[in-house]
């Protein structure tokens, strides 16, 4: 009979070499095309490892806090009150926007899961740090984690929004529920292509997380979350090209088509205060821009998955 | 007696380890900010400095066998641990290998100090290639191993360092790896941990898993390797027998 160790030697007698890529630039296994999906085979082999490391993302956030995940709801909602409260009736956006509350949150609640995407998934490489110089895993099984909880965090506060508008018996029970599953996929897949490029530039110039933070707070005003797309189709009447521009931005089409889908009031003709308004005048050709920005934002993640294997190579040295 | 595999059944062995001319560059920045890159744009040659930490080193490992990697301070051994364990990649040269590979460059590396004993383990066994069912599996001999039964629904923050590597190797010698990069964390514990290790070590041998171990004691390399390779500034300066490994390290160190 065999010895355990000679049943070991004749099954690695058996296996086929890995060569380990070399980041040189000489090195050509790592290009090509094919080299995207040999990553995604890795991700997926590693699945267990992602959702043990979104739920320690989870558990680690809120430990030791008694409210634990009230908090993460919390913020969502202090930001609804305040951008209900000044926004909507102090300086009047309200009127023009029926179910304003609604309306907001909507908003709020798929551009906390862009943000929060693109926010912790920069900061994912260089915040594993410790993990990344000791151990060898697929790198971008962290800015997934990221991502991951971002979801979960997205999923809770989506539970408030439908519970609200079922509250104000305005479930809209149409065809048009089915944009909010398109407006989540093009939000994560624009987010995850970013969370991925950035987070490993951000190893090299720590600058980017900084400059992350200043980028999403005027991508927020670009798009229609506080304000309607009333409002900028009316300002920009004049030079109907600004739309078309306007349009370009992934996240506002997401937005865009996640109001539609679970905002029922602004499809319909409503009274508020005595002035008619006019249901919101969707962009045209809705559903075609949302497939096109899909398309688009599925080459942009190919290409950042490129990108990053490219420099991650260098993470253990550079971190 | 040291561990030593039958040096005929090592001679028909499988190479599980690969290296050809591996060479690893660091590249030393002086600067970092967007500032002073951009004040230094043109300028930036003068603010990098080069590093070889590895120059065209190549070896062949067959299973079985126990390698020391010794040399001085900085003269490579943990970089070339890192390059055979995929972590960092070379340069110039490549490094194949085959079979399930885990490097224990540092114990508890990915316990998260928020999470209890538990929750560490099964995250830590993730990390280091276990699935769930394997890690439920092993989960009391990991407890076991470690003796710190009492403490493992405690967050590991409250551990004292003890007891955190104990519980770190308990996990790491129950990933059932081919390949063992070891750096250093032999030694962990007190006297009687320690020697459970090194007998856990003992039994890895005699299971044919190939154990690659950088250590600066020469009493551990004696007592477990069978081969020595010996760096010096990122060069092989000699590769074979302990006894004689032990003896180039020690004129390594004059240069």
């Amino acid at each position: 009979m065999a010895t355990q160790a000679e049943v070991r030697a004749a099954r690695l007698a058996e296996l086929p070499f890995e060569t380990s890529v070399n980041a040189g630039p000489r090195n050509a296994g790592n290009r090509h095309v094919g080299g995207f999906f040999t990553s995604v085979k890795e991700i997926v082999s590693h699945r267990e490892l992602l959702d043990l490391l979104i739920r320690r993302e989870l558990k680690s956030r809120y430990k030791d806090s008694s409210l634990g995940f009230v908090w993460s709801l919390i913020k969502p909602l202090v930001q609804l009150l305040i951008y209900y409260v000044f926004i909507g009736q102090v300086l009047g956006a309200a009127r023009g926007v029926p179910d304003f509350a609604i309306f907001v949150f909507a908003g709020l609640t798929l551009w906390g899961l862009y943000s929060e995407t693109i926010a912790t998934g920069t900061a994912s490489i260089v915040s594993n740090g410790g993990l990344i110089k000791k151990v060898y895993l697929p790198r971008e099984i962290f800015p997934l984690a990221a991502t991951g909880s971002a979801v979960f965090n997205f999923l809770v506060q989506m539970v408030v929004l439908l519970a609200a508008i079922l509250v104000l018996g305005q479930f809209p029970i149409s065809l048009n529920l089915l944009y909010v599953p398109a407006a989540v996929a093009i939000v994560l897949i624009w987010g995850v292509a970013f969370a991925v490029l950035l987070s490993a530039l951000n190893v090299y110039l720590r600058d980017i997380q900084y400059l992350v933070e200043v980028v999403m707070l005027l991508l927020f005003w670009a798009s229609p979350i506080v304000y309607s797309w009333s409002f900028v189709v009316t300002a920009v009447k004049q030079h109907t090209w600004l739309l078309e521009v306007y349009l370009l931005n992934p996240i506002s089409l997401g937005i865009l088509a996640f109001q539609r889908g679970l905002w029922q009031a602004g499809s319909q003709t409503r009274v508020i205060e005595g002035n008619t308004v006019q249901p919101v005048d969707w962009p045209v050709y809705m559903d075609y821009r949302l497939i096109g920005a899909a398309i688009v934002g599925l080459i942009v993640l190919f290409i950042a998955q490129r990108i990053f294997s490219r420099l991650q190579g260098n993470f253990a040295q550079e971190i | 007696m040291p561990a030593h595999t039958d040096p005929a059944l090592l001679a028909k062995a499988p190479t599980v380890v690969r290296a050809n001319g591996v060479s690893k560059r660091f590249v030393i920045r002086k600067e970092k900010s967007l500032k002073e890159r951009v004040v230094n744009f043109g300028r930036s040659q003068k603010h990098k400095d080069d590093f070889w930490a590895l120059r065209d080193v190549s070896f062949d490992i067959k299973a079985g066998s126990t390698i020391g990697l010794v040399g001085a301070n900085g003269s490579g051994k943990s970089t070339l641990l890192k390059v055979l364990g995929g972590i960092i990649q070379p340069n110039d040269g490549t490094v194949e290998r085959r079979g399930r590979l885990a490097a224990l460059l540092e114990l508890g590396a990915g316990f998260h100090p928020d999470l209890t004993g538990r929750e560490n383990v099964y995250l830590n066994s993730s990390i280091l290639g276990l699935s769930r069912k394997q890690t439920d599996q092993y989960f009391q001999s990991i407890v076991d191993f470690s003796e710190i039964e009492e403490f493992i629904d405690t967050q590991v923050k409250f551990y004292s360092s003890g007891m955190y590597v104990r519980l770190a190797f308990a996990i790491a010698v129950h990933v059932d790896p081919d390949i063992l990069l070891v750096d250093e964390v032999l030694a962990v514990g007190d006297e009687p941990f320690q020697e459970k290790c090194m007998n856990k070590i003992r039994e890895f041998q005699s299971e044919g898993r190939t154990i690659i171990l950088v250590s600066h004691s020469a009493g551990q390399v004696e007592d477990l390797c069978d081969r020595v390779v010996v760096l010096s500034h990122g060069n092989v300066v000699y590769d074979g027998e302990t006894a004689g490994g032990l003896l180039a390290l020690r004129e390594s160190f004059e240069h």
